[in-house]
């Protein structure tokens, strides 16, 4: 608990209707529902429920999770989570055990193996 | 004890309700239950309905306030809105305005 870090954690008996927004961490181990849009990192822990648009720096899902997902830096759904919804990142982790139902749209250059296959679409 | 903190840089608006105590240091807006303590820090700003067990307030407050216990406005409160409560408490250099209903 320092005090300079700011860092939000909404405990597991704690339900959420409504927008958060902020400059800080946030960790929810309870129930949201509403958008977040923090300038810091978003963690779900396990056991925690949201239905929410995630737009943060990095994002870890350990809970369950509906909902899209936009973060500037590492989305990763562990082996708790599960995501429904769409993820935008510059780097993605989904670990063994992880259920995850959605689209997947993250920043990264092909390897040129790749680049040259002549499988391109349209 | 209580491990529920919203931080100094977050924003909630909307409805919050809890089953455990509350700590406030940033800013709520709509309705806020809590079944448990609830603190509201220097800094923070609740533009909210608050109904919770024993309420400390040492920020921003515009609402009525609702305690199944008591209310202690601290020095450097300020609270526009009514308070019901069983006790309450006001301490030199809070600022109040509303009324009061310790319902006897």
């Amino acid at each position: 608990m320092a005090n300079g870090s700011s860092e939000t954690v909404l405990g597991k008996n704690v339900r959420i209707r409504g927008r958060i927004s902020g400059d800080g961490d946030l960790v929810v181990q309870g129930s949201l529902e509403g958008d977040v849009t923090l300038r810091g990192d978003f963690t779900l822990d396990e056991g925690a429920e949201a239905t929410s648009t995630i737009t943060a720096r990095g994002v870890v899902v350990a809970g369950a999770l509906e909902g899209a997902i936009v973060a500037d830096a590492e989305v990763t759904v562990t082996s708790s989570g599960r995501f429904r919804g769409d993820v935008r990142a510059a780097q993605v982790t989904i670990e063994d055990g992880a259920v995850f139902a959605g689209r997947l749209d993250a920043e990264f250059d092909l390897p040129p193996e790749l680049m040259s296959e002549p499988g391109k679409r349209r | 004890m209580t491990s529920t903190v919203i931080g100094a840089g977050i924003t909630i608006e909307g409805e919050v309700s809890a089953d455990e105590g509350i700590v406030v240091q940033g800013t709520i807006r709509g309705k806020l239950q809590v079944r448990d303590g609830l603190a509201i820090e220097a800094g923070a700003v609740v533009e909210a309905d608050v109904d919770a067990g024993p309420i400390r307030v040492a920020g921003q407050v515009t609402g009525n306030l609702t305690s199944s216990d008591r209310v202690d406005l601290e020095n450097g409160a300020r609270v526009v809105g009514n308070v019901k409560a069983t006790r309450i408490t006001i301490a030199d250099g809070a600022q109040f305005k509303g009324n009061v209903d310790m319902d006897v």
